[in-house]
C-alpha cells in the first residue's frame, strides 16, 4: 500500500487526484525524487495525512519549478533525499540543511553570473 | 482548490514565466536561483498568489530599467539578500511544527 | 565609508522611514539617497528587503504607479504607525548615541 492509500478523507482524495496528474507531467528523474520525498515524508504524517498537505504541495512546485528551468535534479535537492525531506517539515537538521541551501545558492551565483562576459 | 483558481494561477504563472525570459540573462540566472532556494524553505507568501516572486520580478525589471548589473542590485551575497526578504515569514515548516505540538499537547 | 553592514542593519530602517518621512519616494531613489549620505555598501536590494518589511508592519502608504517603460513603481508615504515606529526610532537612536559619546569621553573608575 503506498502512502497515498493510507490518506483518508474524500475532499483529500482530489487534492491527491490532482497531485498526481501533475507527477506524471514531470521528467523520469524527476518523479523518482518525488516519490523518494514522499516516502521519507510520511512517517512525519499525522493520522489523515492532512498536516502535510501543505508540504507536499510546495514540494510539488520546487520540482516543477526546478524542472522547467532544465535544472539537473541533484543541483536542486542534492544529493541526501532524506535529509532534505526532513529539512522539509522542519525538524532539528533542517537548520543545517537551510545553511546548505545558502551556500548553493551563493556558489551557483559565482559560477554561472558573469560567465557570458 | 476549485479548478478556477487553478487555472487562473496557471495562466498568471504562464504569463510570469514570460517576464522571466525576458530578463537580461545574468537577471534570469539569479532569479532562478533565488526561486529555487525560496522553494525550499518555503514561506507560506510565496503560494498566496505570485506575491513574492512577481514581487521580486518587478523589483528586477527596475534594475534592468536603471541599467544596474544584477549583483549590483542583489549585492553579491544573495543568500542574504533572501533571508532578509524571509526574516519574519513564517514557512510550512514552522506550520507542520506547530500542528505537531497541537497534537502531542 | 565600507563594511560596516553588521553595525549598519539595526539602523537602517530607521534611515529608510526617516527619508520616506520627507515625502513621497521609491525604493531606488532611497537606496540613492543612502549612498550618496556616504553609506556606499548600501544595494537597492537591502532598501528593497526594508520596504517590503514596511509594507508588511503596515507602516507605509503605498501607490503603485504604472509606467510606459518598466514595471509599476510603488511610492511609499509614511502613515500615523510608521510616524510613530519613526519617533520611537529616534528616541531610541539619541540615547545611544548620547551613551556612547559619554564613554568616549568619560574616566573609568576601577
Amino acid at each position: 500500500m503506498n502512502f497515498f492509500e493510507k490518506i483518508t478523507g474524500s475532499d483529500m482524495n482530489k487534492a491527491i487526484k490532482e497531485f498526481e496528474t501533475r507527477v506524471k507531467a514531470l521528467p523520469p528523474e524527476y518523479q523518482s525524487a518525488w516519490k523518494e520525498i514522499i516516502n521519507h515524508l510520511w512517517i512525519h504524517s499525522d493520522f489523515t495525512g492532512r498536516n502535510l498537505m501543505p508540504i507536499f504541495e510546495n514540494v510539488l512546485e520546487l520540482l516543477e519549478v526546478a524542472s522547467a528551468d532544465g535544472q539537473g535534479v541533484e543541483d536542486v535537492l542534492g544529493d541526501n533525499l532524506e535529509g532534505f525531506s526532513t529539512a522539509f517539515v522542519g525538524d532539528e537538521r533542517a537548520k543545517t540543511y537551510r545553511d546548505q541551501w545558502r551556500e548553493q545558492l551563493n556558489k551557483n551565483v559565482a559560477k554561472k553570473v558573469g560567465g557570458s562576459k | 482548490m476549485n479548478i478556477k483558481k487553478i487555472i487562473e494561477g496557471k495562466r498568471e504563472w504562464r504569463a510570469h514565466v514570460v517576464r522571466v525570459k525576458s530578463l537580461p540573462k545574468d537577471y534570469q540566472i539569479v532569479y532562478k536561483e533565488i526561486q529555487i532556494y525560496l522553494f525550499k524553505v518555503g514561506p507560506i507568501e510565496l503560494c498566496e498568489g505570485n506575491g513574492l516572486l512577481s514581487d521580486i520580478l518587478d523589483f528586477f525589471e527596475e534594475g534592468v530599467l536603471a541599467g544596474k548589473d544584477v549583483l549590483e542590485i542583489t549585492g553579491t551575497d544573495v543568500a542574504s539578500f533572501c533571508d532578509e526578504l524571509l526574516k519574519d515569514s513564517k514557512t510550512y515548516a514552522d506550520l507542520y511544527q506547530e500542528s505537531m505540538k497541537k497534537r502531542h499537547t | 565609508m565600507e563594511h560596516n553592514t553588521e553595525m549598519l542593519k539595526g539602523v537602517l530602517e530607521g534611515c529608510v522611514l526617516e527619508i520616506i518621512s520627507r515625502g513621497k519616494t521609491y525604493g531606488y531613489e532611497i537606496t540613492q539617497q543612502l549612498r550618496e549620505l556616504g553609506f556606499t555598501d548600501v544595494v537597492e536590494g537591502t532598501v528593497y528587503t526594508i520596504t517590503m518589511r514596511l509594507e508588511k508592519k503596515d507602516l507605509v502608504n503605498i501607490e503603485k504607479k504604472r509606467s510606459n517603460v518598466g514595471p509599476p513603481r510603488k511610492f511609499y508615504t509614511l502613515n500615523e504607525a510608521g510616524q510613530k515606529q519613526l519617533d520611537e526610532f529616534w528616541v531610541k537612536w539619541n540615547f545611544i548615541s548620547s551613551k556612547m559619546a559619554e564613554l568616549k569621553s568619560k574616566d573609568i573608575k576601577r
